[in-house]
């Protein structure tokens, strides 16, 4: 049933994140959060980082946003050494992070706001965004009038409208229910394949992690090591369907072996 | 609930009013008791005027005599000024200091310190440093306001979500910027908790000024009474501070309300219709 194509958006061989040999230790190098990672994602490609807690994925993520610096290794976005945050890359997390005192709209334009004065043009973007993410009639409710899974797709829509074309998910849908998750997981897949962002996912799910990406990152803990780069192959779009394939669930057995046998 | 739905379709009160009613009725009959205890004798005038004495008393600083308001502006003018420079002060130093990490460090112990020691304990020297006037009165409400704000503001700014705090470096905030837009709304809250005790503390400020300076004001009118065994009219006097204390109360609470809007089911929907109409006007394509 599925082909093994890669994803429309990916163009082969123009990597926009580079790792060589990425550490980071935190407490004056007694505590390794992460060790030799090398890796390249391609641009336009959806990566999953997924492993057991403790194996440094959301400090890979952290690194590559610039939020702390590493200790060892080179990283570069777009060909350019990581050392501080940069616009180029837009981060989302597990909590939605929303100003409480903002209407969703306005939380979707704080991203400009810290970068320039809001013109008519982005007032309209973000409200083009809000009903990307599904949520048109809901512009001006405050965050505390939503529910976790409407207050991910702001934060999902805020992160869109920084105009950044890496996108960095830190288990965004983490903390939400499993209907809602896989809902807003299909949702994703459609949104940034539609605005061709290369997009990193953090998850520990290695079902969501395979389903949703182009190459899955397999991470290991203690101390955090990139186990492997594993291609997922399935064309795009994708349903729910393709979880039940013999082959969707070969790679999860392959993923699986290896985070056991680590 | 059967209960009150048989009470309701009787026609008769509420529990509302019910509870309000026995509220009532329990005031006024220790009111009453107070009355006759004084009149037979069972209660000594000096500490329990009657009743009936702090109404006329009332009656006579207010209408007849008037002379309250006089004190009464001098007091609240003191209040006023002292609570807006001491909480200005507080708030300003306590985000500075929380925001930076080093001066925190280094100023920390001294807070502590000074947190343990009464204020009220200074005021004596604030007057023989500042002499006798409005500059040493407004220094010691000050004085007493300047902590809750300060030490509010500055947990409210400690406290600050770190999640939050990283979404602002991933956009590249500025630390002014973090500070207005993410900083000092949330703190907001804290901010004005600290806002109603300063207020409060301001009250009592004041009466403490104008007991060691008695020259106008509520304070020197209640020490004046007193020594005057004019007792009823003392407890008019403390009672009109009961009044204003209470109304302080009420207003910060209003002013906590609107300010901090979004810690409250009707102030979100207020503020929301509100942004809404403000997009629409200021001609934001709003898609319908």
């Amino acid at each position: 049933m599925q082909t093994m194509t890669r994803s429309e958006s990916a163009m082969p061989g123009a990597s926009v994140i580079e790792g060589r040999h990425v550490g980071k230790t935190f407490g004056g190098g007694s505590v390794i959060a992460l060790e030799g990672a090398s890796f390249d994602v391609t641009k336009g490609s959806f990566v999953s980082l997924v492993g057991p807690s403790g194996c440094g994925k959301s400090t890979l993520l952290r690194l590559i946003a610039g939020l702390i610096d590493r200790t060892s290794g080179q990283l570069t976005v777009h060909g350019v050494p990581v050392t501080g945050p940069h616009t180029d890359v837009g981060m989302m997390f597990q909590r939605a992070t929303l100003l409480e005192w903002r209407t969703a709209v306005e939380n979707v334009l704080l991203p400009i706001e810290i970068q320039r004065s809001v013109t008519a043009a982005d007032k309209a973007r973000a409200m083009e965004l809000l009903a990307m993410v599904g949520l048109k009639d809901f512009a001006f409710s405050f965050p505390s009038q939503l529910s976790g899974g409407m207050q991910q797709r702001v934060a999902l829509a805020r992160l869109l409208q920084t105009g950044a074309d890496i996108l960095l998910l830190d288990e965004p849908f983490g903390a939400l229910d499993e209907f809602t998750r896989e809902r807003l997981n299909l949702e994703l897949m459609r949104i940034v394949s539609e605005v061709g962002a290369t997009t990193l996912f953090v998850t520990h799910n290695i079902l969501e992690a395979i389903f949703l990406a182009d190459e899955v990152m397999v991470m290991t803990p203690r101390p955090g090591r990139l186990a492997r780069m594993v291609h997922v192959p399935f064309a795009r779009p994708r349903t729910p369907e393709l979880t039940l394939t013999p082959e969707f669930n070969a790679l999860v057995a392959e993923v699986r072996d290896i985070l056991g046998t680590h | 609930m059967a209960v009150a739905a048989d009470i309701a379709a009787a026609g008769g009160p509420s529990l509302r009013q019910r509870r309000m009613l026995t509220h009532a009725a329990i005031f006024f009959g220790l009111v009453a008791l107070w009355e006759i205890g004084s009149r037979a004798g069972w209660l000594d005038p000096l500490f329990f005027p009657r009743p009936t004495d702090i109404l006329a008393s009332f009656w006579r600083i207010y209408v007849t005599q008037g002379n309250i308001w006089y004190h009464l502006f001098v007091s609240l003018s003191l209040v006023f000024a002292g609570f807006i420079a001491g909480s200005v002060l507080g708030i300003g130093l306590g985000a500075l200091v929380g925001m930076n990490a080093t001066v925190r460090r280094f100023l920390q112990p001294y807070v502590i310190v000074l947190e343990a020691t009464p204020r009220i304990a200074v005021a004596p020297l604030l007057i023989a440093a500042l002499g006798f006037g409005v500059t040493s009165k407004i220094a010691i409400i000050m004085l007493v306001c300047f902590f809750a704000p300060f030490i509010n503001t500055l947990s409210g700014v400690i406290n600050v979500d770190r999640d939050r705090l990283e979404l602002m470096r991933s956009l590249g905030a500025s630390k002014l910027q973090t500070l207005r837009k993410l900083v000092l709304p949330e703190a907001i809250p804290v901010i004005m908790a600290g806002e109603r005790l300063a207020l409060t503390a301001a009250l009592s400020g004041v009466l403490v000024a104008e007991f060691i300076q008695r020259d106008k004001g509520i304070g020197t009118l209640i020490l004046t009474y007193t020594r005057n065994l004019n007792m009823a009219s003392a407890f008019a006097c403390i009672f009109t501070l009961t009044a204003i204390g209470f109304l302080i109360f009420k207003g910060m609470e209003v002013l906590d309300h609107r300010i901090a809007f979004w810690k409250n089911e009707a102030g979100l929907r207020r503020v929301s219709t509100k942004r809404a109409r403000g997009w629409a006007e200021k001609g934001g394509a709003v898609h319908v």
